[in-house]
């Protein structure tokens, strides 16, 4: 009866789901064919800038957002990165290499 | 003041074959004087869609190689006055034309027809570069479809490269049933994402599949919706504003098609 009642409710609840899904797998598509930037470049890249990050603050790592969005004929790099807390004050900083 | 335009996709299966058919006859239905020209050389289609396989004599490669007059090459449709098709050589490959040739060809084509319509092979490659050559401006062909947009998207930057004006977009293949129950991109989502002008919306029907098996195109059939669409495309290119796009809804139940088919019925329009 379970199975019955899940699979009525997944044929409702999938429909009108594909189209959405068609407009944001394309947009993605664009921009990376435009900039030519892999997934797993823009996480790696993502990756590294976090890490910086993550030296002077601390960050909600859940609620970040980093991703490539076609403006007109330009792509721009947007990124969200909620602040909980300044963990490092800049005058401590030291500048030695890790 | 005769015109070049070049039908292209980048992915295959859209649809520009039977698109480059239907609009060229709708064309010369309104009295122009039309050639369309099957630039994929090597696999060549546009003769079986259009029922002129058995009239080949010359091809394309011939004409540029100098082996026979234009005129030889050229296949007189007998059922359209004006009709021509310039069939593409199957036995040679997309490298046996040059840009340079092609351009010259459609000069001389020009100087006898209206139009000129150049069936592009699918792909960036050789004969993409062929076909845009001697183009005056280029229609985009797509389908609602993911892979289709995305090439259709690096097809009009290739085309802006090539300093041709701005393409106009064929949605090929629109299926208002799946529009409807969300399954399928709309047109709005899709000129959101490409940004050119529209210029025709095919509905997807069966009818293409009758056609194509019989080598009749659609736009001969004054009851196909299809034919219909494509008879619209051919009005907006010459020059007539505000020609309503077909209502692409669902298939007719058996009696209004019956009716349409008798013209009692008028056939749906949307504004658009």
């Amino acid at each position: 009866m379970k199975t019955l009642l899940n699979r009525i409710n997944r044929l409702f609840n999938n429909r009108g789901a594909s189209k959405e899904d068609a407009k944001q797998r394309l947009k993605f598509l664009l921009i990376h064919d435009q900039v030519d930037l892999t997934p797993a470049q823009l996480d790696a890249m993502k990756a590294e800038i976090m890490e910086v990050i993550c030296r002077y603050m601390d960050v909600d790592h859940q609620q970040t957002v980093f991703r490539l969005e076609r403006l007109q004929d330009k792509v721009a790099l947007v990124s969200s990165v909620p602040v909980r807390r300044v963990t490092q004050r800049p005058e401590t900083i030291s500048h030695s290499p890790t | 003041m005769s015109e070049c335009i070049v039908i292209t996709s980048g992915k295959g299966g859209v649809g520009k074959t039977t698109t480059t058919a239907n609009i060229g006859a709708a064309l010369a239905l309104q009295g122009r004087r039309v050639v369309v020209v099957d630039a994929d050389i090597g696999l060549r289609n546009l003769d079986v869609v259009l029922g002129l396989e058995n009239r080949i004599v010359y091809d394309l490669v011939h004409v540029v190689e100098g082996e026979c007059r234009v005129k030889q090459a050229l296949i007189k449709d007998k059922r359209i006055e004006g009709f021509y098709l310039l069939p593409a050589a199957q036995t040679r490959d997309k490298n046996a034309v040059s840009p340079d040739q092609m351009r010259r060809l459609v000069a001389q084509l020009k100087e006898t027809h209206d139009y000129v319509l150049m069936d592009c092979p699918a792909g960036i490659e050789q004969g993409f570069k062929n076909s845009i050559a001697g183009a005056d401006r280029a229609i985009i062909v797509t389908t609602p479809e993911v892979s289709a947009i995305r090439d259709a998207d690096r097809i009009i930057g290739l085309v802006e490269a090539a300093e041709l004006p701005e393409p106009t977009l064929i949605i090929n293949r629109y299926n208002s049933r799946m529009v409807k129950a969300g399954d399928m991109m709309d047109k709005d989502d899709i000129l959101e994402i490409l940004a050119i002008p529209l210029l025709g919306m095919i509905p997807e029907s069966e009818e293409v599949i009758v056609a194509s098996n019989r080598g009749q195109p659609a736009v001969l059939d004054e009851a196909s919706m299809v034919g219909e669409a494509m008879r619209r495309v051919a009005r907006r290119l010459e020059g007539e504003s505000d020609v309503p796009f077909v209502a692409l809804e669902e298939p007719d139940g058996l009696w209004l098609a019956f009716k349409r088919w008798m013209g009692l019925a008028p056939v749906r329009e949307v504004a658009g």
